[in-house]
């Protein structure tokens, strides 16, 4: 056969793609479960979420629920610390924990044969922690230890002040691991009060996938979880829309070599009317390599690695930004460039990039559905926007639906360049030089804290 | 066990490029994976870090594929793309809905076979700015990230080719010309300097008919000479310090170990997996949990074609010393030497590594990378099994033996000492 190389070879068939089968079921106690069944290898990945995240810290104890995370499986029942990380090392499958904002996550990997034993384990973690206080003083010291590193890595800086910034005195402002000052007010009371206040089957989702039946698999998660039945207290959280001027602010970091940019703002959560024309307008503006920001910044004009644009979705919020580190002698330049492609997505995008994106997010969608671990992130999608149980079976039709219009609406509405909060993170005195030379505002210097110093 | 028998078809084209062909109808997915057999190992001084920009170059559009253009292609037909430049081998793949196949052969082939007719000075002015970049970002930014460098050029004699880091130096980088980029192709880059691996959902006719189309006119330049090197030796432990503008002290220490897939090298992985891999690990327990004296401890065995570097690291906790956690990793060390380990550490440690084995298995562009891996250093693509029971037959002897041989020798000690220190 003659090949024509000229031309990129065109398509011959469709190929077919059956969404497997999500099962939403919940135990007697309450917990509420999305499952799927995957039989191509002897795996379970499954994830506890708890809707007990950062934004339920107390006033002067931010860290506290990071801490209840880290606190969570230091011995339970029958083990102590070490001997709980044995009980599952032995078995081969991994049990981690992690805390954001919103949640606290408690996620299993193990082989099919091991998941009785995972599970028994999980239900002493779930029912039974110890919470010690010796080694709530050393997890308490390990997260100050971290607090302090966190300060060398420009990169974990320019986030932290940018939540500082776009959430003004938001829950979703402060630091999910808390500050030197907070975490030393934490006593290993609260971390106890914490867990029985918050950690609850009633805000809670177990999502799983692997190889295992429905029916096996609810009589092992109600026999070992069916105890637990903690009750949820009822707490305000500060989580309003604030809207903040447009800024630019400089965070010194002597020696740095380069200049970690944050550009964004506050945005509104997550919103089933526009969220597909939302997607969509970001991918052609930052969310893929081919965007707009990554082909200027990085294949036309070199100045960086890598340049992104995001909507971070929490649960009652969003936030909307740009992220990109530069050499120092183009930070002016690469925010100058930013704040173009931001003014320019406003006038609507071509059809021709529209199709593209479409087609990407469209054909794509079984490669989503490959691993466990990427079913978990789905599925926890589903849990923790609330969204509806048939969301992937009507997820290609929504993405079909999006036009140019409103991929141009979605920019208008939902980028908002009178609220940019502009961060510059690197070496203070040449950033302010270039910046002195420019129309832009007045600039603000601050700590991590978002705080003005100067 | 069943899953670890991954069934393929290896042949040959005429023009010397390997094909393996692994088939599995599970998910409408294709991954489609090219090794070529060249890294930066193959370098010379004064121009370190060419295979890695070399990378970047493939990306920067081909004869029929312009600029930018592989990149929108795959990501058009929903498919994901990357590739990666180590010691010993760069890698390219893209995994797509199984339908696009044609379109990854006509776009690997068109870089492996007319890459040159596309490539300009503006492109590589370009790109050697973005990698310059990259080192900004990934190492001369980060936190502790010159200790890699530092630690090769200690370990390494300078002539050894793992004596400089994958990235290269800021002067090589800004010094590469078009002329240098041209030769790297044509000694490396031929058909018959690399190997393809098709995996997923396919039909072997057709996909053997597309991939004699697309890759079997493209003209071999033969193979590139052998590369040899002495095994390195490091005659006197080494001592260096470093200012770094961190927060905390940070110890490395770095002996020679084993060759990847020698008969040491499985020994190395449960020695680290011992001493670090998880809470209750000797060190970790030790150090972080009962001492508490460091904020952190890894332990890996790093190995290649050439060499191996088994390496562990400690960051200090606020005012403790570097002797005391010294001390503490070589009684261990010594421990492991005299003592050994016991049957329920060493069956830990095979579980754990057992349990991540088939974990990776899932998706099946790690499979095929796993394939074109074997190929490369056990010309057998099917090792899998062959891979785990490595970890399988050690027992305490072999451990105690190993450790005795390879880290009884000199080592290197690089310490990072904070340039402003924390009053306490």
């Amino acid at each position: 056969m003659k090949i024509n190389r000229s031309i990129a070879p065109s398509l011959k068939d469709e190929i077919e793609f059956k969404l497997p089968e999500i099962k939403s079921l919940s135990l007697s106690n309450g917990l509420r479960v999305l499952f799927i069944e995957r039989n191509f290898l002897p795996l379970i990945k499954m994830q506890l979420i708890t809707s007990c995240g950062s934004i339920y810290d107390p006033e002067g104890k931010n860290g506290l629920a990071n801490l209840f995370s880290m606190m969570i499986d230091e011995g339970a029942d029958e083990f102590n610390s070490l001997e709980l990380s044995e009980e599952f090392d032995m078995l081969g499958s991994s049990f981690t924990i992690s805390c954001n904002h919103d949640n606290v996550f408690l996620s299993i990997q193990t082989l099919t044969e091991n998941l009785e034993r995972s599970l028994e384990l999980l239900s002493k973690v779930i029912l039974k922690p110890h919470f010690d206080l010796h080694d709530f003083k050393r997890e308490q010291n390990k997260v100050k230890v971290m607090l302090m590193q966190q300060h060398d890595d420009a990169e974990i800086l320019a986030d932290l002040a940018f939540s500082h910034l776009i959430h003004a005195r938001g829950a979703y402002a402060n630091s999910v691991l808390g500050y030197e000052d907070s975490v030393d007010q934490i006593i290993v009371n609260d971390v106890i009060d914490f867990f029985k206040n918050f950690f609850a089957p009633e805000n809670s989702h177990l999502v799983i996938s692997g190889n295992i039946s429905e029916t096996v698999l609810i009589d092992l998660l109600e026999k070992y979880l069916h105890e637990w039945n903690n009750r949820k207290k009822n707490t305000a959280v500060n989580i309003k829309r604030v809207f903040q001027p447009r800024s630019i602010y400089i965070l010194n970091k002597e020696n740095s070599v380069q200049t970690e940019i944050r550009i964004g703002h506050q945005a509104e959560k997550r919103n089933s009317l526009d969220y597909f024309p939302k997607t969509i307008m970001n991918m052609i503006l930052g969310g893929q390599f081919v965007s707009r920001i990554n082909l200027n910044l990085r294949e036309a004009k070199g100045f960086t690695y890598g340049a992104s644009s995001n909507f971070t979705h929490y649960k009652n919020l969003s936030e909307f930004c740009t992220a990109v580190s530069v050499a120092t002698d183009n930070s002016l330049a690469a925010v100058n460039e930013i704040i173009l492609e931001l003014n320019k997505i406003k006038e609507g995008v071509t059809l021709k990039e529209l199709l593209f994106a479409k087609d990407s997010l469209i054909r794509r969608f079984p490669l989503q559905f490959e691993s466990n671990s990427q079913i978990i992130t789905n599925l926890s999608a589903l849990a923790i926007h609330e969204l509806p149980i048939n969301y992937f079976n009507e997820y290609l039709n929504n993405i079909k639906q999006v036009n140019q219009e409103d991929v141009k609406n979605a920019a208008i509405k939902n980028l908002k360049l009178d609220e940019l909060s502009i961060l510059l993170v690197g070496n203070q005195r040449e950033i302010a030089k270039q910046l002195s030379k420019s129309q832009h505002e007045r600039i603000n210097y601050i700590n991590f804290r978002g705080e003005i110093i100067g | 066990m069943n899953i670890l028998n991954i069934k393929y078809e290896k042949y040959t084209l005429s023009n010397g490029l390997e094909i393996i062909l692994h088939q599995n109808k599970n998910l409408p997915i294709t991954a489609v994976n090219v090794w070529y057999k060249v890294g930066s190992a193959f370098e010379k001084r004064g121009k370190t870090g060419l295979a890695h920009l070399f990378e970047h170059m493939m990306f920067q559009g081909s004869q029929h594929a312009p600029k930018e253009m592989h990149f929108r292609y795959i990501q058009e037909a929903g498919g994901t793309l990357n590739g990666s430049t180590n010691f010993d081998r760069t890698n390219y793949y893209e995994k797509i809905p199984s339908n696009f196949l044609e379109l990854a052969l006509w776009l690997e082939s068109d870089r492996m076979g007319f890459l040159l007719p596309a490539l300009n000075q503006e492109k590589l002015k370009n790109q050697k700015d973005v990698v310059l970049n990259e080192r900004l970002e990934r190492y001369d930014n980060q936190p502790y990230g010159l200790a890699w460098e530092k630690i090769l050029a200690a370990l390494f004699p300078p002539e050894h080719p793992y004596s400089w880091p994958t990235i290269g130096s800021i002067e090589d980088i800004k010094s590469y010309t078009i002329e240098d980029v041209t030769n790297f192709f044509k000694k490396h880059y031929s058909p018959s300097n690399a190997a393809l691996v098709v995996a997923g959902d396919f039909e072997f006719s057709t996909c053997k008919n597309l991939i004699e189309n697309y890759f079997g006119s493209i003209t071999s330049n033969g193979k590139p000479q052998e590369l040899k090197c002495q095994s390195p030796v490091l005659s006197n432990t080494v001592v260096i310090n470093h200012d770094e503008d961190v927060k905390l002290e940070r110890i490395y220490l770095a002996w020679h170990s084993t060759n990847a897939f020698s008969s040491n090298d499985a020994v190395f992985d449960i020695i680290a997996d011992i001493l670090c891999g998880s809470k209750n690990s000797r060190l970790h327990k030790k150090l972080v949990f009962e001492k508490e004296i460091a904020q952190d401890v890894s332990a890996m065995q790093i190995s290649g074609k050439f060499g191996g570097i088994f390496l562990i690291a400690a960051t200090l906790k606020p005012g403790k010393s570097f002797d005391a956690i010294k001390e503490e990793i070589f009684k261990e060390i010594n421990k492991l030497q005299v003592e050994g380990v016991s049957t329920k550490e060493l069956l830990k440690s095979k579980n754990g590594i057992k349990a991540n084995f088939i974990n990776s298995l899932q998706q099946i562009d790690n499979l095929a990378d796993h394939l074109n891996s074997y190929n490369y250093y056990l010309s057998e693509p099917n090792s899998f099994l062959y891979d785990l029971n490595r970890y399988e037959v050690i027992d305490n002897d072999f451990l105690m033996q190993t450790s005795k041989i390879y880290l009884s020798k000199s080592f290197v000690e690089l310490r990072i000492n904070p340039t402003k220190k924390i009053s306490k």
